[in-house]
């Protein structure tokens, strides 16, 4: 028997979509190549990352420049972790709690005091991490990198369980993020970016509220950080350096940081990128660089905002008319 | 340990520079630009092509490369930042990082990532009290403090007092005459001069490459920082301060502990003196 479906045939259909696309997202191993299949998990890896940030970019309205860090920072501390015979959830767990520290460390003069001071320090963090990691040999490897530990799942292959990893923990921090969105740090951290001043007579503390958004943004940076180790096999300092962080730049603008759809739109854009661009260097960061100042001169409001604004377009006519009768 | 604080002075001067650019820029049009020092990398390279390559004297490519400098800040604050300064202020602060990434790749791109030296006629040093003193290290504390004098007396002048006035309130002065654009433009040709004297000056003393930008960037940022954001004579001492703390520390600690000092010199001035060293309290709009 079909199961029934409340409300309208089109809110039927829409969860038809979701459900077939979602079996898809399941079977994906069995449908495609292990290319793809890498470049799939890439992308759930980095749409998690950017989940991260339409939490502190999207709803705090505060730029925070070191997930790229915090990536590195949770994808060393798994791999130590794992490799001293810690279970890899458990492992990948203390690694996020690991950056959302930093996170807290960082964050708590920065978020004090007006925006951009959390993009200085933040920026500054990223720049000591990578130092960090070059020095830090007995942990990272130094410049010479250390070997990441395959997780495999009983049952599946290798590539199989990379997948379904990145796509349970890319589909966990969805749900929690859309949940935090709509329950009360959504609107908390809204009220904070609209109305600062007015937020403490809400009973809101925006120094508090900023903080935990820009700690959970940590914290799932580091976890994707470990699924992140997972994909790459093999971690170097460089991995994690001003050219990723402009890669989630890219994503978080391009993509849309107020959308929770956006950080997905930003990442295949991101990966198919990075894939076709791979052996040009310098004219990868030149692409990314115009990519991101036409998507901020143009489309303000990312890839995500696309669907509202020509909805918007189409109403337009009738704008003038409403506007002379009023 | 004089050693130690000479050539932090001389480092610490560069970061001052860097610093009065980024303030000059945040005073006027309240953007923290991320893009400063790369708008100084670009005309260094310049200026070295100029010397090296077309085989112009030191005394005729510098003047060039300034000019180059006041241009491409010119250019890119007209094209890239002027259209969307009314967007948000979240779009314009990424606006600058997305030019930093353009102006970094371009400069990969034209000139590879192998290192320079801008050659200068200012070689060689002289013994004071038993201690080395090169002349490179005198021209680069004599800038930044010829800089920072200069913007104090400038921001005396009528123009130095109206660009105060539009950082304050940007709709007030407009009504009393002052033109928005004007005062924009200025402080971004001033700062991308400056910019470019900063990138010139670490060029010829140590080395040129792509990545100087960035490492002055955040050096920059930190000075200005320390500095609180709005004081020129701030920012210049939080550039020689953390030049010298610097250097003291890859001398005395650790030559990794370096890089360190800067981040160390944010968390603790902005947990402790958030208004910075030099800053005023500033009353925030409701």
């Amino acid at each position: 028997m079909p199961p029934t479906f409340p409300g309208s045939p089109r809110r039927a259909a829409g969860w038809a979509a979701a459900l077939a696309g979602g079996l898809v997202l399941l079977a994906l191993p069995g449908l495609v190549n292990p290319y793809l299949l890498f470049q799939a998990c890439l992308v759930m890896v980095t749409a998690t990352a950017g989940l991260g940030l339409v939490l502190i970019m999207g709803w705090s309205g505060q730029i925070a420049l070191a997930q790229a860090g915090f990536l590195g920072v949770g994808a060393y501390t798994t791999t130590y972790l794992v490799a001293q015979g810690w279970p890899w959830p458990l492992a990948t767990v203390t690694a996020g709690l690991v950056a959302a520290l930093a996170g807290v460390l960082i964050g708590l003069p920065a978020t004090r005091l007006r925006g951009f001071y959390l993009a200085i320090a933040t920026l500054a963090f990223a720049e000591l991490m990578i130092r960090v990691f070059v020095e830090a040999v007995p942990v990272t490897g130094g410049i010479a990198g250390v070997a990441v530990e395959a997780v495999v799942l009983p049952g599946i292959d290798v590539d199989g369980s990379r997948w379904y990893l990145c796509l349970a923990v890319a589909a966990v921090t969805t749900v929690a993020v859309v949940r935090a969105g709509r329950a009360g740090l959504g609107r908390r951290l809204r009220v904070v970016r609209d109305a600062e001043i007015a937020a403490p007579s809400l009973g809101i503390s925006p120094m508090r509220t900023k903080l935990l958004a820009f700690a959970l943004s940590a914290f799932i940076g580091g976890v994707a950080g470990a699924l992140y180790a997972q994909c790459l096999s093999y971690l170097t300092p460089e991995i994690f350096d001003m050219g990723l962080l402009i890669e989630f730049l890219v994503l978080a603008f391009l993509g849309g940081v107020g959308y929770v759809v956006g950080p997905f739109l930003g990442a295949i854009v991101v990966v198919v990128l990075r894939d076709l661009l791979q052996d040009l260097g310098s004219w990868q960061r030149l692409v990314y660089g115009l990519i991101l100042a036409l998507a901020i001169a143009f489309l303000p409001r990312g890839l995500a905002s696309l669907p509202a604004r020509l909805r918007d377009r189409r109403r337009a006519p009738e704008r003038p008319v409403t506007a002379a009768a009023s | 340990m004089w050693q130690q604080i000479i050539s932090g002075l001389q480092a610490g001067s560069w970061y001052s520079l860097m610093a009065l650019a980024i303030v000059l820029v945040l005073k006027a049009t309240d953007v923290p630009n991320f893009a400063m020092a790369e708008l100084g990398l670009l005309p260094a390279f310049c200026t070295w092509a100029l010397i090296d390559g077309a085989g112009l004297s030191w005394w005729a490519a510098v003047p060039a490369g300034l000019l180059i400098g006041v241009v491409l800040a010119v250019v890119v604050e007209r094209t890239a930042i002027r259209p969307i300064l009314a967007e948000n202020h979240f779009a314009t602060v990424l606006m600058t990082i997305a030019v930093f990434v353009v102006i970094n790749a371009v400069v990969q791109l034209v000139w590879g990532s192998e290192p320079r030296k801008i050659d200068s006629p200012f070689a060689g040093s002289f013994t004071v009290a038993g201690q080395i003193v090169a002349y490179e290290q005198l021209l680069s504390i004599g800038a930044g403090l010829a800089v920072t004098v200069a913007l104090v007396l400038f921001f005396r002048t009528p123009l130095g007092v109206r660009m105060q006035a539009i950082a304050e309130d940007r709709v007030t002065p407009r009504l009393l005459g002052v033109s928005v654009t004007t005062v924009f433009r200025t402080s971004w040709a001033l700062a991308g001069a400056i910019a470019t004297i900063a990138l010139l000056l670490q060029g010829q003393a140590s080395l040129l490459t792509d990545q100087n930008g960035s490492g002055l960037l955040i050096k920059g940022f930190v000075a200005a920082t320390l500095g609180g954001f709005s004081s020129v004579i701030g920012a210049f001492v939080g550039g020689l301060a953390l030049g010298v703390a610097e250097n003291l520390a890859g001398a005395y600690v650790s030559t990794s502990s370096k890089t360190a000092i800067a981040l160390l010199a944010i968390v603790v001035v902005l947990a402790v003196k958030p208004q910075g060293l030099f800053g005023r309290h500033q009353a925030r709009e409701v």
